[in-house]
């Protein structure tokens, strides 16, 4: 082509080009859709285009049941926002309350009933109508009650008495799958305290917090309020600084925050809690009075805890040394009030219980127990009949005969809600086979989980924000507490609310309960609140005080407090085991849970998953935390491939290197490894729980997910872990040096 | 320069034709010229005359955020139904229009007349409740009949200071622009 005829054909090209823009379109494929303003059809009174409205209700209890508010905007939910005037969280809130309202906008979400349309597991559903969805399940209960199952998360409040009700008139069984640890923990509540719920600490007024690796600012029971709590701990008062020390294995984003890290092995808390018993009353550091109940929590006498369990002979065991522990114990003495918590890794060893006992247990013994700035004990729900507590989750060996009874047949129906046990149980624990080859699957997921993609039926279930609740926080503030969970917006997709699909399917039984629906039973109950005649809502009238009760959202009384504790059974010491042997399996793999994703509830949350990972600002991804050292004994550096081999099973994982970690401790998030629920939890890094030896604490039989060993072999590949930090080298400018984070001088 | 008359032809050609979309785009620009803009066609042909002198109703009956919001906001469908449930409607092809997209559930959309652009905020609110009234800004819509509503003034920001200015209102840029 020449020079001029290719001239020509561009300028003519180019003219054309522009001319059909000038005469077409602005901006989009519709040039007036700027220009245009809507009739709405209908007229919602509360509707003003351009305006928001600011709705409050409850955040899951997964994640604590606090209260929240939702912006939303033209009917749709836009912002989550901590409730102000809630006691639990006072305006605080978290990034999983935030990502809520991807969760009703997910591309992934079930749209409406589905049957299994292909062979069990292959993930092809077809859309059914509700009532034949309804109908279904309904049979299927009506074939065989007493062989039938329902898979819950722990439930409260209102929705705890409709599946409470359900299993009572229906004669199913019940079971509800939490994460072990706090299985351990209410246990250990139990133990210590005698009390049924889960404790909240005063830090506010407090000068000493000791935490035995309870990851108390991002995972551990209710993160939210500690970390309110914290900031009051640490710059609420103008002339005190709270102190807080950390005693784990790991380095977590919570244990940075401390004053001091003291790195223990994995399963040492509670020996170091006792020998800084041992100090604290050798030394007379502690009145007497608080050794009685300390003694009772663990079935020991002064003699026993003098001979075994002075510094001396326990801090190699620890992996301190014994001035340390004599450091800890005087520094937990003597800046009182003090508070001990223990909880995360420390519950998840075989000797789970005794740590958390132990360290618990230490409360009594500085006086700090349901007193002024230490462990604060909440009281049980305001109306104990009718709005059921946690009941709290079933421990591993108890889903491991739950999977023999499902394989054996004498389970033939499995009904599973916002429980995900095919992920969040080990492969050891044989649910998935058992889940497989069940007589039926019913799920109530909004998401086709791990679980869900097994089911014959699901019926999905309305998101947080889409229904009606009665949730009671848990923890709660020290005293009695309910929030109040309302639809924020219309339901997105077909889906209904869990407590209306017990309801119908009850009604379709012939059996019916109390309440025609899940809105019906929480105004009852809410009127039961009306009844006790306290609490913060002022109002007469029954419709008076549920709005009220809405806007505030909820009902509490500030003087309704928990009574005095004691312990009620004692807790033996005990050493963790681990499942491997030394030689062969030289690390710890202690896996975490994540301070995003949590165990994996969230992980199809792309906001949670793009959330870094505050230590290592990790995400997207699952790798392997190695001490420098470590790390160059064995000649890898970040973002090699290692394979990390345990006794159970082996992973390949790209490395991290942390100069906190140490030497001896692998550790690994938690969260990741989905082989399903949806696009952006699918297919990505690993689960931890599928290298963990299915080992059982000793006493509460809870999955013990710190007790196995692993060794480390080299793929020779490479891989980039997806970080915000550390990925371009720091630019050195004259006038600023670069600080090095170097080993302190021994 | 013989040698590059040539170019310099096509050059100031290719520019003259450039040109001519751009001026089409720019001449009927609502920006420009917006008292300019022919009355624009509306998916019913909604009388303002019929209802304001007609039946007497206050602009406010309908646009009822023009008080409390920053929006006038249009009624919804259900609104014009509580009147026209009773008032007969076949055989009256806009009336028809407006109950078959009630009855089906289809809104209704508008062309819009007074357009301001997204990086301006004007509060309808403010306005009415320092005193003044939809038709200075507005004219006289109530006597508008069917062919539809037109722009009366021009609306721009020069408009709008000057009006600011002769008010004693703020003229600082956030006023608008936040």
């Amino acid at each position: 082509m020449r020079r001029r005829e290719f001239l020509k054909l561009a300028a003519t090209s180019a003219t054309g080009a522009v001319l059909f823009t000038g005469c077409g379109s602005i901006g989009d494929a519709n040039p007036e859709h700027e220009f245009k303003i809507e009739s709405p059809v209908r007229n919602p009174n509360d509707l003003l285009y351009g305006r928001d409205n600011w709705y409050a209700t409850a955040a899951p209890l997964s994640i604590g049941g606090y209260g929240i508010i939702v912006r939303v905007f033209e009917g749709r939910a836009k912002k989550v926002e901590g409730n102000p005037d809630f006691p639990v969280n006072l305006g605080r809130s978290c990034a999983k309350a935030q990502a809520l309202v991807q969760e009703v906008y997910h591309p992934d979400r079930i749209g409406g009933p589905l049957r299994l349309a292909g062979q069990r597991g292959s993930g092809q559903f077809q859309v059914i109508e509700w009532e034949e969805a309804l109908g279904q399940v309904a049979d299927l209960i009506r074939q065989a009650p007493d062989s039938t199952l329902l898979i819950t998360e722990p439930l409260n409040g209102a929705l705890g008495a409709i599946v409470e009700q359900f299993v009572q008139t229906t004669g199913i069984q019940h079971a509800s799958l939490e994460p072990d640890e706090r299985v351990v923990l209410r246990e250990a509540m139990r133990r210590v305290f005698g009390v049924d719920t889960l404790p909240t600490l005063d830090l506010a007024n407090a000068r000493f917090l000791l935490s035995f690796s309870a990851d108390f600012l991002h995972t551990w029971i209710s993160p939210v309020q500690f970390a309110r709590a914290y900031g009051a701990f640490r710059q609420g008062r103008p002339d005190v600084r709270g102190t807080y020390y950390h005693v784990g294995p790991r380095l977590s984003g919570t244990a940075a925050n401390a004053d001091r890290w003291f790195p223990v092995r994995p399963g040492a808390e509670g020996l170091v809690a006792l020998s800084m018993a041992q100090v604290m009353l050798e030394e007379g550091l502690v009145e007497g009075e608080g050794a009685e109940p300390f003694f009772q929590a663990l079935g020991l006498t002064p003699e026993q805890l003098g001979a075994d369990f002075a510094p001396d002979r326990v801090a190699d065991a620890a992996g301190l040394t014994a001035e340390q522990i004599r450091e800890l114990a005087h520094a937990f003495a003597e800046q009182r009030p003090s508070v001990a918590i223990a909880g995360t890794s420390a519950a998840a060893t075989t000797n789970g219980l005794f740590n958390l006992a132990a360290v618990f247990a230490l409360n009594y013994l500085v006086g700090s127990v349901n007193s002024e700035g230490g462990l604060i004990l909440n009281p049980a729900s305001p109306l104990p009949d009718e709005l059921p507590a946690n009941r709290g989750g079933d421990p591993y060996s108890q889903w491991v005969n739950i999977a023999q009874q499902i394989a054996g047949g004498q389970i033939r129906t499995v009904l599973v809600h916002r429980a995900n046990p095919v992920y969040s149980l080990p492969p050891a624990s044989g649910i998935q086979d058992a889940l497989r080859g069940a007589g039926s699957v019913v799920s109530f997921s909004s998401f086709l989980d791990e679980t869900t993609m097994l089911a014959d039926l699901v019926l999905p279930d309305h998101t947080a924000l889409e229904q009606w609740g009665l949730v009671v926080p848990e923890p709660g503030p020290g005293f009695e507490i309910v929030a109040i969970q309302q639809p924020v917006v219309n339901p997105f997709v077909n889906t209904r609310a869990f407590g209306d699909v017990l309801i119908q399917i009850a009604s379709q039984l012939g059996q019916a309960l109390p309440w025609p629906s899940q809105e019906a039973a929480v105004r009852a109950l809410a009127d039961g609140l009306r009844g006790l005649g306290r609490g913060n809502v002022e109002a007469e009238q029954p419709n008076e005080y549920f709005v009220t009760m809405q806007t505030q959202g909820g009902w509490w009384d500030e003087e309704a407090r928990a009574e005095e504790a004691s312990p009620q059974a004692p807790t033996a010491p005990a050493n963790p085991e681990f499942a491997g042997d030394p030689g062969q399996f030289p690390f710890y793999l202690l896996p975490f849970p994540s301070d995003s994703l949590g165990y994996g509830e969230f992980s199809h949350l792309p906001w949670l998953q793009a959330l870094p990972e505050p230590v290592s600002t990790n995400v997207w991804g699952t790798w392997v935390e190695l001490n420098p050292r470590t790390a160059q004994d064995i000649g890898v550096e970040t973002g090699d491939v290692v394979r990390v081999v345990t006794p159970q099973g082996s992973a390949e994982l790209p490395v991290y290197v942390n100069p906190a970690a140490m030497p001896d401790v692998l550790s690994v998030p938690m969260g990741q490894g989905h082989k399903a629920y949806g696009r952006y939890a699918e297919g990505r890094g690993v689960n931890p729980l599928e290298l963990v030896a299915p080992q059982a604490e000793r006493e509460t039989g809870a999955l013990a997910w710190v007790a196995t060993r692993c060794r480390l072999e080299l793929t020779g590949r490479r891989m980039r872990i997806a970080r915000f930090e550390g990925q371009f080298p720091a630019f050195q400018l004259e006038e600023f040096p670069i600080i090095q984070v170097t080993r302190p001088r021994t | 320069m013989q040698r590059y008359f040539r170019l310099v032809l096509f050059a100031a050609v290719m520019l003259v034709v450039l040109a001519i979309p751009v001026a089409a785009v720019l001449a009927r620009s609502y920006f420009l010229a917006p008292t300019a803009q022919p009355v624009k066609a509306q998916p019913i042909q909604f009388p303002h005359q019929v209802h304001v002198q007609g039946m007497g109703l206050d602009c406010t009956f309908c646009h009822r955020g023009a008080t409390t919001s920053a929006q006038a906001t249009i009624p919804a469908l259900e609104f014009c139904m509580n009147c026209h449930k009773i008032v007969p409607w076949e055989g009256r092809p806009d009336l028809e229009r407006l109950v078959e997209a009630f009855q089906s559930g289809q809104t209704i959309q508008w062309n819009k007349v007074h357009q301001l652009p997204d990086h301006v905020h004007f509060v309808h609110a403010v306005h009415l409740n320092f005193g003044f009234q939809c038709a200075d800004c507005h004219g006289d819509v109530g006597s508008m009949g069917k062919p539809g509503v037109k722009q009366v003034r021009d609306l721009r920001m020069g408009d709008c200071l000057t009006c600011h200015q002769q008010n004693g209102a703020r003229t600082d840029c956030s006023v608008c622009h936040y």
